[in-house]
C-alpha cells in the first residue's frame, strides 16, 4: 500500500471539506480524485502532499505515519493546476532545484545534477529548451517542465492537482496520452484531482468520484460508469436521463406506464430512475408511444429527443445507426431500455 | 511581372506623418494627443527648470565650473551627501524589506496602524521631523543622552545623524514598492519549493527574494534620491560642519546666501549629473533583471 487514508476530517470554518475519509493508494497504480469544485479532492490531495493540515485522521506513506511530517520530509512530488514554475530560472534551474536544495551530504556533485537534469528533460521531450525561461514556453511545455521537476527529487508519490485544467482542449488530450504512456514507462504510485469525468476515465486505473467532503465511490473507469454506486455518481459520469418514477412490487413505473424498469427489492414508493442515453433503444413504430421531437447530429453521433408521453427523454446512437433506423422529427416509435437504474427518492 | 503587381500595390500612406511611423497599430486611441501632451508636460514641468540649471551653471564657462566645484568644501559635501544617502537607502532597504514582509504577512492585532504608521514620513513636513530627531538624539536628548552615557556615542551634529534622518525620511518609498509586488506573490511558488525538499531559508532565498528583488531596487533607488535632495530634517540634526555633516543642498542655499547664483548652479548641477547617473544605472539593473523573467 503506497498511501493510506483513514479518517481525515478537515474544516474550513464552517464548511466541512473532508468528512472522515478512508482511501487506499495502491504501489504503482494512477488513481484519479473526481468531483465538483468544493468536493473535497484538492483539500485531500494538499493534506496528503503535507500542504495543508488534517484536523483529524491517520496519512500512512509506505507504512510510516506522514501527517506530522513536513513536506520536505514526505518526498512527494507535486504538480500544480498553474505549474507554478520558478520564474526568475531557467528550464533546466527549476528541474535542477530539487537536486540542489539537498543537505550537502546528499548532494549530487554538479555534474551528476547536470546528467539526471538532462535525462529528465529527455523524458519529457524539452532537452533543447533547457536555457529558455518559463515565460519563453507554452502551457503545455510548462506542465511537462513542471511534472519533470517534480520527478527530479525521485518521488515516492506523485500528486497533480488538476494538471490538465488550464490548458486548451487539444493540448490536453495530448498530455493526457503521454502522461499515460509516462506512466506505464515508470510506474510511479500517482494520484491526480480532476473535475472532467473524461479524463479520470481515459486516465485513471482506478476512480475515486467525491461529493461533499465524502467519497461516493472507488472503482476502475468501467465500474463506475456502468455501475454507479449512488445516483449522484449517476449524475456526476457522463450524461444521463432522470426521471421521476412510482415503484410497485419490484417495477418501476414512469410516464404513465409507458416506462416499465426492473428495481431492486430495496426500493419502494416514489423514486428516481436513471437511463443513459446510449442505452435507450428506438425503433420506428407508427402506433409507438414516443415521438421524436429534435435530431442533432454531432460529427459521427446523433443526438434523438423524444417525448415519451410527456416526458422528455434524449437516446444517442451513432449516426449510421440513425440513417437505418430513418428517423425523422415528428416520428412516432417505441422506446425500450436496455439498463437502467432506480434509486430512491433523497 | 513586378511592375505589373507594384502599381496596384501602391497605397496613400495613412497619416503620413512622422507619428505614424512611430505608432503600432492598435485600437487604443489618442496617441498622437497624449504624446504630444506627455512631451509638452515633461518639457514645461521638469525640463525647463533643469535647462535653466544648466544655463546658468554654463555662465561660468568650463574652466570656470570646475574651479566652482572642484573645492575640498564641496566634494566633501558630495562625499556626504551621496554616500550617506546610499547608506540609509541599505538599511531602510533591509528594513523596509521586513516591515513589508510583517505588514503583508502576518495579521496581528493593530496592524492597519502599523501600515498607518510607514507613510508618516512621507507626510510630516521635514523640518518637524528633523528638529524632533535632533531634540531626541541631541546630548541631552532621550535617546541621545543615553548613547552618551552607555557608549560614549555622538549622534546629532554628526554624519551618524544625517544617516538616521535620512533613514527615517527613505522608509516608506521601501515598504510601499515592496509590499505590493509582495502581496501578489503566488503562494504556490514556494509551496512547490517547500515539496521539492528546500526549507523555509532556502526557499526565501532562491524563490521569493529573487522574485522581490527588483521591487526591493525600486525601493532603493527612491529613497536614495529621495536622501540626496532631503534638506528639511537633516540641516537640523546635521550641525553642518563644513568638510563633515554639510550636505550638497545647503551648501547650495549657503552659496545663494553669499550671492553666488552661478556658483550654486554649478553644484547644482554637477549633483543632478550625479544622481542621473546612479538613477540610470539603477534603472538598467533592473531592466535587466526583469527581462530575465519577463511574464
Amino acid at each position: 500500500m503506497a498511501i493510506q487514508v483513514s479518517g481525515i476530517t478537515k474544516q474550513f470554518g464552517s464548511f466541512r471539506a473532508l468528512d472522515s475519509v478512508d482511501l487506499e493508494v495502491r504501489s504503482g497504480e494512477l488513481l484519479a480524485l473526481l468531483g465538483p469544485s468544493g468536493s473535497g479532492k484538492t483539500t485531500l490531495l494538499r493534506i496528503m502532499a503535507g500542504l495543508e493540515f488534517a484536523d483529524s485522521g491517520s496519512l500512512q506513506l509506505h507504512g510510516e505515519e506522514a501527517l506530522g511530517l513536513s513536506p520536505r520530509e514526505r518526498q512527494v512530488g507535486f504538480v500544480f493546476q498553474h505549474y507554478a514554475l520558478f520564474r526568475h530560472m531557467t528550464v533546466f534551474d527549476n528541474v535542477a532545484f530539487g537536486l540542489k536544495v539537498r543537505p550537502r551530504g546528499q548532494r549530487f556533485t554538479t555534474a551528476e545534477i547536470r546528467r539526471r537534469v538532462m535525462e529528465l528533460l529527455e523524458l519529457v521531450q524539452l532537452a533543447h529548451f533547457a536555457d529558455r525561461y518559463p515565460a519563453q514556453l507554452s502551457g503545455g511545455q510548462r506542465q511537462r517542465v513542471a511534472l519533470a521537476r517534480a520527478l527530479a527529487i525521485e518521488p515516492k508519490v506523485l500528486l497533480l492537482d488538476e494538471p490538465f485544467g488550464a490548458l486548451d482542449a487539444k493540448v490536453r488530450k495530448e498530455l493526457r496520452r503521454w502522461l499515460r504512456k509516462l506512466h506505464e514507462d515508470i510506474h510511479i504510485t500517482s494520484v491526480f484531482v480532476t473535475h472532467d469525468q473524461e479524463e479520470a476515465l481515459e486516465l485513471a486505473d482506478r476512480v475515486v468520484v467525491m461529493s461533499q467532503g465524502r467519497i461516493e465511490q472507488v472503482g476502475s473507469p468501467a465500474e463506475v460508469y456502468d455501475r454507479p454506486a449512488s445516483a449522484f455518481v449517476y449524475e456526476f459520469l457522463g450524461q444521463v436521463n432522470r426521471f421521476d418514477c412510482v415503484v410497485a412490487d419490484g417495477v418501476a413505473k414512469a410516464a404513465n406506464g409507458a416506462i416499465c424498469i426492473p428495481a431492486d427489492g430495496t426500493v419502494r414508493g416514489p423514486a428516481i430512475a436513471y437511463v443513459r442515453p446510449h442505452d435507450l433503444g428506438l425503433s420506428p413504430s407508427a402506433g409507438g408511444p414516443g415521438r421524436v421531437s429534435g435530431i442533432h447530429v454531432v460529427g459521427p453521433d446523433a443526438r434523438v429527443e423524444i417525448d415519451l408521453a410527456g416526458l422528455p427523454l434524449e437516446a444517442e446512437m451513432d449516426r449510421e445507426r440513425l440513417s437505418v433506423l430513418g428517423l425523422r422529427p415528428g416520428d412516432q416509435c417505441a422506446v425500450h431500455i436496455d439498463r437502467a437504474r432506480v434509486f430512491p427518492q433523497p | 511581372m513586378v511592375a505589373a503587381t507594384t502599381s496596384d500595390t501602391v497605397l496613400p500612406s495613412p497619416g503620413g506623418t512622422v507619428l505614424s511611423v512611430l505608432r503600432k497599430p492598435s485600437v487604443l486611441p489618442g496617441f498622437g494627443l497624449t504624446l504630444g501632451f506627455t512631451l509638452a508636460y515633461l518639457g514645461l514641468i521638469v525640463l525647463l527648470p533643469l535647462a535653466a540649471l544648466a544655463l546658468k551653471a554654463a555662465g561660468l564657462g568650463w574652466s570656470g565650473f570646475w574651479n566652482a566645484v572642484l573645492t575640498p568644501r564641496v566634494l566633501a559635501a558630495f562625499q556626504v551627501s551621496f554616500g550617506l544617502s546610499l547608506a540609509a537607502a541599505a538599511v531602510n532597504a533591509v528594513f523596509g524589506f521586513i516591515v513589508a514582509w510583517v505588514l503583508v504577512r502576518y495579521r496581528f492585532p493593530g496592524d492597519r496602524i502599523v501600515d498607518a504608521l510607514v507613510d508618516l514620513p512621507f507626510a510630516l513636513p521635514t523640518a518637524v521631523a528633523g528638529i524632533a530627531l535632533s531634540a531626541l538624539y541631541a546630548p541631552n536628548g532621550w535617546i541621545g543622552s543615553l548613547l552618551m552615557d552607555w557608549f560614549g556615542m555622538k549622534v546629532a551634529f554628526t554624519p551618524l545623524g544625517i544617516a538616521i534622518a535620512l533613514t527615517f525620511i527613505g522608509l516608506p518609498f521601501v515598504v510601499r514598492t515592496v509590499q505590493p509586488i509582495l502581496q501578489d506573490l503566488p503562494p504556490e511558488e514556494e509551496e512547490a519549493a517547500a515539496a521539492l525538499g528546500a526549507t523555509r531559508w532556502q526557499t526565501f532565498r532562491r524563490i521569493v527574494f529573487p522574485a522581490l528583488l527588483p521591487a526591493l531596487l525600486t525601493g532603493f533607488a527612491l529613497a536614495f534620491a529621495r536622501g540626496v535632495g532631503e534638506y528639511g530634517s537633516v540641516i537640523f540634526i546635521a550641525g553642518n560642519i563644513p568638510g563633515l555633516s554639510e550636505i550638497i543642498p545647503l551648501l547650495i542655499v549657503i552659496k545663494l546666501e553669499q550671492y553666488d547664483y552661478a556658483g550654486a548652479a554649478a553644484v547644482g548641477m554637477l549633483m543632478l549629473m550625479a544622481s542621473f547617473v546612479l538613477l540610470l544605472a539603477l534603472n538598467l539593473l533592473q531592466a535587466w533583471m526583469r527581462s530575465r523573467h519577463a511574464r
